[in-house]
């Protein structure tokens, strides 16, 4: 017994070892999609915050017709229609029909129309098919873009009001 | 599995109440399967399982849920099987419901008609139809 046991002493941390390996192995090979998915979502949904004052748009929420706002909005969902508030987030999965206008604009789903904004952020899951009317873009590599980029510089400040004009 | 499961977990997290703040003004339909809680202004229809109609909302309009809360200034119909008023509710049409809890201090004007709740069952499928 007491072989046994001394046999057994050696080989439990040889056997660990390889126990903990197992586990860590498909961990990682998970959790890239996790992360990028959370990657991709957080920024976007800290929750916390943005259930205070910001509107969310969940992903169960379909939206038809007009959005607009003078915060921010956040949509996870679906809307067909036109969007227009100070931010305007547009989550990983969520879909937009129709113009976002706003002062800031983060894309990291798919947008089918116009983007009118002072700032454009596509992150590298955006797929925007349509015009972007901006003064300060960046393009995550990875992003779809099909259509064109047009800066507007015309006015600095309050820009939104401009770009309305134009737009109707 | 346990990848599956963990994603299970997460996307049931994810979809948390949506939320329509004070200044959103939302024209239009709104379509949700869960829960909505509106704070802001809403002229058009609202479907949606459970809707909470926050004290500073506007909605004008119809709206079509299992179970409405309404808290704040709201005109047009709604088809519930269950409906709160609570005080501070301000409430002109008619509310279609099974059952009804009004809170003292509640303005409501208009009618209050009771259905079965089989009423409320044809209505999800035909919403648009149903006057």
């Amino acid at each position: 017994m007491s072989s046994m046991f001394t046999r057994n002493d050696p080989q439990k941390p040889e056997t660990k070892p390889a126990e903990a390996k197992v586990p860590e192995t498909p961990a990682p090979t998970t959790d890239p999609v996790r992360r990028a998915q959370q990657a991709a979502a957080q920024p976007l949904t800290p929750p916390s915050q943005a259930a205070k004052g910001v509107s969310v748009i969940s992903r169960a929420l379909k939206i038809t017709g007009q959005l607009e706002s003078s915060e921010d909005i956040e949509i996870l969902g679906e809307v067909e229609g036109d969007v227009r508030a100070a931010t305007v987030r547009v989550g990983s999965g969520a879909k937009v029909r129709g113009t976002v206008t706003g002062d800031e604009v983060e894309l990291a789903g798919s947008v089918e129309g116009k983007i009118e904004a002072r700032k454009v952020v596509l992150t590298s899951t955006a797929h925007m098919s349509g015009d972007i009317i901006h003064q300060d873009v960046a393009i995550q590599s990875g992003a779809y873009v099909c259509g064109q980029l047009k800066p507007e510089y015309s006015k600095t400040g309050t820009n939104v009001q401009p770009l309305k004009v134009k737009a109707e | 599995m346990f990848a599956q499961s963990r994603r299970a977990e997460v996307q049931d997290q994810e979809p948390p109440a949506s939320r329509l703040g004070r200044t959103l003004k939302v024209t239009g339909t709104v379509d949700m399967d869960g829960e909505l809680y509106v704070q802001g202004t809403v002229s058009g229809r609202i479907n949606a399982i459970r809707v909470i109609l926050g004290t500073e909302s506007h909605v004008e309009g119809d709206v079509v849920a299992q179970e409405v809360r309404v808290e704040g200034h709201f005109s047009g119909r709604i088809f519930a099987l269950h409906v709160t008023v609570e005080s501070s509710a301000n409430v002109t049409g008619r509310i279609f419901h099974n059952t009804v809890s009004v809170a003292q201090g509640a303005r409501i004007d208009g009618r209050m008609p009771w259905r079965p709740p089989s009423y409320f069952e044809t209505l999800t499928q035909l919403p648009e139809t149903r006057p």
